[in-house]
């Protein structure tokens, strides 16, 4: 199945928000339309964590935060092997977390 | 509004906790609280309410409801009580409301008791709990932790400002070695700097937890319990110890997802919480003599440092490497050896914090003694930085 994540976008002022709120943090609106979001992005920061919390069998994962040309930014995990601050990535939707009977889905950058 | 003091303190031994419940480590702070104020147990003791607070017994001990427990397992009944959870910043909130409860006129006396009990699970276990308290969708879910966000906070750090894994190194060892002298630390070794940094073997003696943060950058898992007795300052007269005077209070929250904040480098409820608690105490940040700062990780003392007032923004990390923040330097920060050192027990935390200014101020503090500090500030940071609580202790003059 075809996954995707999205940007909130406020009905009446048209103000992004990634994640979801209830009410608009520019007007007080409260209606927000579901706008696909991915493509390219710009890496903000990054780490490489070792220790990892219960349900993930890898030694490690990559995160990073990264910024869309929509100027939302959003957190996610990382597949580059030498990131850097300030390079272009591809911010890709995938399975994030394998729980049981559900997989989560989020950003991956690539 | 009524003011309100401090009259007693208490403080279990921080690390892990063999034997006794979730409520015995509670009552050994709590007990100890209510005797150095002079303060009788048991019937006609005079307390009328006690908040306790804890981030994780309900999920890590199975044990909810906690002080309704507490209240009946001192035999404080019929005291009114609730249960705090503001993640790891829950026991400066819970301060916070005791004063709230005095300042109102409903309560004269109110003991503050905050406890953690992590060590009973795996330290996978642990630190998803600790997770639990980011946003479930937009990070808990892609298996970002606490770690992973100071990571990703240190990395803009260095990148922006200039800091080093040496500086972060510097800051610990500094906080390790304040808690030789504090005898309720978890850790009473201290690291070589050279060891942990340029040695040959360092990257296996301070490995990576989240690059950039090494071992050394973060602070322990620990077990512990603290414990303080607030009254009205005009009721202090009753009790054996001088009140130390609650003189502000602030808090700030901040974006639940950490990618939404506007300054990624900064942390902007720890500013507006300070500068809440300065305007309310009437005093300035050249007038604090000590400080405790929420050292969870050690990026985070270097930059509370500058948000609070201390040093320009972008300057922490120089003043700790030139000892600014050493006892005996220009302000010393973490003299009980901060969380990293002494320990974190997230629902103990902020009120070790406040026990630690107390006793600074009374002049207490054996062997890490700020000489002649008459006001401190703590600043207590829950979840990254979403909900802070700063708070300004003074010594009242005779």
């Amino acid at each position: 199945m075809e996954q995707e994540m999205y940007a909130y976008k406020c009905t009446t002022c048209g103000e992004l928000h990634h994640p979801k709120h209830y009410v608009c943090k520019k007007c007080g609106n409260r209606e927000f339309e579901k706008v696909p979001l991915a493509g390219e992005v710009t890496l903000v920061t990054y780490t490489k964590v070792y220790n990892l919390p219960e349900g993930y069998m890898k030694p490690y994962i990559g995160f990073g935060i990264a910024k869309f040309e929509n100027g939302l930014v959003v957190s996610g995990q990382l597949e580059v092997e030498n990131p850097e601050i300030g390079m272009k990535l591809m911010a890709t939707v995938g399975v994030v977390k394998e729980g049981i009977g559900k997989d989560y889905y989020g950003f991956i950058f690539k | 509004m009524r003011e309100v003091g401090i009259v007693g303190v208490g403080h279990s031994k921080f690390g892990k906790m063999s034997g006794g419940t979730f409520t015995d480590m509670l009552s050994m702070a709590a007990v100890q609280a209510l005797d150095d104020a002079g303060v009788k147990t048991g019937m006609g003791h005079g307390v009328d309410q006690v908040f306790v607070s804890t981030m994780g017994a309900g999920i890590l001990n199975k044990q909810s409801g906690i002080a309704s427990a507490l209240v009946d397992y001192l035999n404080l009944r019929p005291a009114m009580a609730e249960t705090i959870e503001n993640g790891p910043a829950s026991g400066a909130s819970a301060i916070k409301l005791g004063y709230m409860a005095i300042a109102s006129g409903m309560c004269d006396c109110v003991l503050v008791v905050g406890g953690e009990m992590m060590r009973v699970v795996s330290g996978w276990e642990g630190t998803d709990f600790v997770a639990t308290m980011l946003h479930p969708e937009a990070e808990y879910n892609y298996g970002l932790t606490l770690p992973a966000f100071a990571g990703l906070f240190t990395k803009l750090c260095m990148e922006k400002y200039g800091v080093t894994e040496t500086d972060l190194s510097i800051v610990a060892v500094k906080n390790h070695e304040n808690a030789t002298h504090n005898p309720v630390a978890h850790i009473h070794v201290v690291p070589n700097l050279y060891c942990i940094t340029e040695d040959e073997d360092a990257p296996i003696m301070n490995p990576y937890v989240a690059e950039p943060l090494r071992m050394y950058h973060c602070c322990p898992v620990s077990d512990g319990s603290a414990a303080v007795l607030l009254c009205a300052m005009d009721k202090a007269d009753k009790f054996k110890k001088k009140p130390i005077k609650i003189a502000g209070i602030g808090q700030a929250t901040d974006t639940h997802a950490v990618a939404e904040r506007e300054v990624p480098t900064d942390l902007l409820a720890v500013r507006l919480a300070a500068q809440m608690a300065y305007k309310m105490s009437g005093l300035t940040p050249q007038d604090i003599d000590v400080a405790e700062l929420h050292d969870a990780f050690q990026i985070l003392e270097i930059v509370e440092s500058e948000e609070v007032g201390f040093f320009k923004r972008g300057e922490g990390h120089i003043a700790a490497r030139n000892g600014e923040t050493k006892i005996g330097g220009k302000i010393p920060i973490n003299t009980s050896g901060g969380l990293k050192a002494k320990g974190h027990p997230l629902g103990a935390t902020g009120i070790s914090q406040v026990v630690e200014i107390v006793k600074q101020l009374r002049g207490e503090a054996t062997g890490r003694q700020v000489e002649g500090a008459k006001a401190g500030l703590a600043v207590n940071f829950g979840g990254f930085g979403n909900n802070v609580v700063a708070t300004i202790l003074t010594k009242e003059e005779a």
